[in-house]
């Protein structure tokens, strides 16, 4: 089919303004990782619009040199790999049955979880029970307490549903029991909703920083969000940055190429493996519907 | 218990125990999880009876009920009262200006032919959704600081070179930060969303409508915008649920005193409140009013979605 005129300019102008949108949801990251590997004084004189001024990298060296980053980053990974797996493996085991007609009390229980989507106790009762249950200043503190989201307990047992139930009826005929059933015929060929809850997961875990400021204030537990909010904090930076610029060959750097620094050296890991993580956002989010 | 033997049709007239003793394995998978539902989701629901109640913080036991004092006592403090303002403002303009933004985003995107720049623009938008919002703090110092900012930058390259506002320590401005913060990191997500629903349309509509006569425009009202009314409801209702959350997350990652009267929500004033001066039962009372206006809006909304659409209520 031929297209007119009108519909060609049409097209440009779309194509144009989309790039322009796409421009402005990457600029501000790229803008900090040019300044990060930036010449310090060169950048703060101004006109970095585009590339770097000059390169160099001692930002990096003097970061790197921080045991509180590794000790964050080693927590905030920790915490991650706990809480995914121990989430996602929670997740499905409570699934499961529920995806299940025959069990009685299905309707009950889901309108239940359901009901913790739509109102929740709030920010006081929950942190009173996580001090009552002895868990303040804990590693456990960062993986319990957001362990399950009800979100993530939809999209799976949506997913259950859809797997023909003669392949769950044969598997019971030959003798096997529920437990064997979920890890041995249903997860195993269900990785698209698998790797979706537990990118759901992973994110937030990864992301979160509420319950490092709430759950923990032993500095060894600090998580790595935790350590860049203080960063960029009027209070805090400067006790971290202190630590940075007590360095013998920290004068050349200022303060903003080390906070870009921090802001890369936390971000590029993301930044690595999202477009592979993307595609299950759709995957999750076309069998989310809570609705059922 | 012998599965093996089981018949596999369940008799029609079985007791509830005779029930349990066959299926007790399934139970016991829900176990942890349902634990987790029972003591982190529902003891703190029940926790919320402190705001009814003269909480002793040395001696709990000790808390003596006071009905609603706690409440006229939240309703008259001015803190209050100016966080549930900054509250409603900031997720009205939240509502208002991030919801149609990623149905326009998607329709623009779905318009686009080539494929390697389809996924490029939906693997840019959907870029700021995947990291915190602490990271989106330093970026946001990072794009409007005077000293620094990427947006000084810009306007050196267009030519611009007198002063610059700073945008995240001005009273005026910073709830437009807030706003188009949050629009820009969340606009992805939603767009993807709506792609997912454009890709469901039968191109057969299409090729049905064009035959008829009908150009780009008459397409997207009378088949597009059908098509996605559903998704585009259902997503509406579960933003106007969030009305009375205007985004702690991100409102707490920027703490900056010199914005407080504008920025301080209802959830910086529990913290605040409650953790800081341990003001335990007001605080409550706080978050209580905030999650069952909350619910009720669901429920609202809900009701109307219904009537409106019976495929797109939630509940």
């Amino acid at each position: 089919m031929k297209k007119s005129k009108a519909e060609i300019i049409g097209m440009i102008i779309n194509g144009v303004a989309l790039f322009l949108i796409a421009f402005i949801t990457i600029y501000p990251f790229w803008h900090v990782l040019m300044y990060s590997i930036s010449d310090s004084q060169r950048a703060s004189a101004g006109g970095l619009f585009f590339l770097p001024k000059g390169l160099d990298i001692t930002g990096y060296e003097l970061v790197l040199k921080q045991p509180q980053l590794y000790n964050a980053y080693w927590n905030t990974i920790a915490r991650t790999a706990v809480g995914t797996l121990l989430s996602v493996i929670l997740t499905a085991m409570l699934a499961y049955p529920l995806s299940l007609p025959r069990l009685k009390g299905r309707k009950f229980l889901c309108i239940a979880i359901f009901f913790t989507m739509l109102f929740n106790g709030g920010m006081i009762p929950t942190y009173l029970l996580v001090n009552d249950l002895h868990m303040i200043d804990t590693f456990w503190a960062l993986v319990i307490p957001n362990a399950m989201s009800a979100y993530n307990l939809f999209i799976m047992r949506n997913y259950f549903q859809s797997i023909p139930a003669s392949l769950e009826e044969s598997a019971r005929i030959d003798g096997a029991n529920p437990i064997t059933i979920l890890f041995r015929i249903i997860l195993p060929i269900s990785t698209p909703t698998l790797a979706a809850v537990g990118m759901f997961y992973g994110v937030s875990n990864w992301n979160a920083y509420l319950d490092g400021v709430l759950y923990i204030n032993n500095n060894s537990l600090q998580i790595l969000q935790v350590y860049l909010r203080n960063l960029f904090s009027s209070a805090g930076s400067g006790a971290v940055l202190s630590g940075i610029q007590g360095i013998s060959d920290a004068a050349r750097v200022t303060e903003e190429t080390l906070k870009m620094v921090t802001i890369s050296v936390s971000v590029i890991p993301i930044l690595i493996v999202y477009p592979y993580l993307q595609k299950y956002y759709t995957t999750g989010i076309t069998t989310g519907a809570v609705k059922g | 218990m012998s599965i093996q033997t089981r018949p596999l049709a369940v008799p029609k007239k079985r007791g509830i125990f005779s029930y349990m003793r066959s299926e007790y394995m399934l139970y016991l998978l829900m176990v942890p999880g349902l634990l987790y539902f029972l003591v982190f989701k529902y003891i703190p629901m029940y926790g919320v009876s402190i705001a009814f109640q003269n909480y002793n913080i040395f001696n709990p036991d000790n808390s003596t009920w006071v009905g609603f004092d706690n409440f006229s006592k939240l309703i008259s403090q001015v803190g209050f009262q100016r966080a549930l303002y900054n509250n409603i403002v900031i997720s009205l303009q939240k509502l208002v200006i991030g919801f149609p933004i990623p149905i326009i985003l998607s329709l623009m995107i779905n318009e686009v032919n080539s494929r390697n720049c389809k996924k490029f623009i939906q693997t840019s938008v959907i870029l700021p959704n995947f990291v915190s919002w602490v990271v989106i703090n330093g970026l946001m110092y990072a794009l409007f600081s005077p000293s620094m900012g990427g947006i000084r930058e810009i306007a050196n390259f267009i030519g611009y070179t007198g002063q610059l506002p700073n945008l995240l320590t001005d009273v005026d401005s910073f709830q437009s930060v807030i706003v188009w913060s949050h629009v820009w990191k969340n606009a992805g997500m939603g767009t993807i969303v709506y792609l997912a629903a454009l890709m469901g349309i039968d191109d057969q509509l299409y090729e049905a409508a064009s035959i008829d006569g009908a150009g780009k425009w008459r397409q997207l009202i009378h088949i597009t915008l059908p098509c996605i009314k559903s998704t585009i409801i259902v997503l509406l209702m579960f933003r106007v649920g969030e009305v009375m959350y205007a985004g702690f997350d991100q409102i707490f990652a920027i703490t900056n005193p010199m914005v407080n009267p504008v920025a301080d929500i209802i959830d910086t004033f529990v913290y605040r409140v409650g953790l800081q001066n341990k003001q335990f039962a007001l605080a409550t009372a706080a978050g209580l009013f905030q999650s069952v206006i909350g619910l009720v809006l669901v429920i609202i909304t809900n009701a109307i979605a219904k009537k409106t659409d019976p495929d797109s209520s939630m509940i």
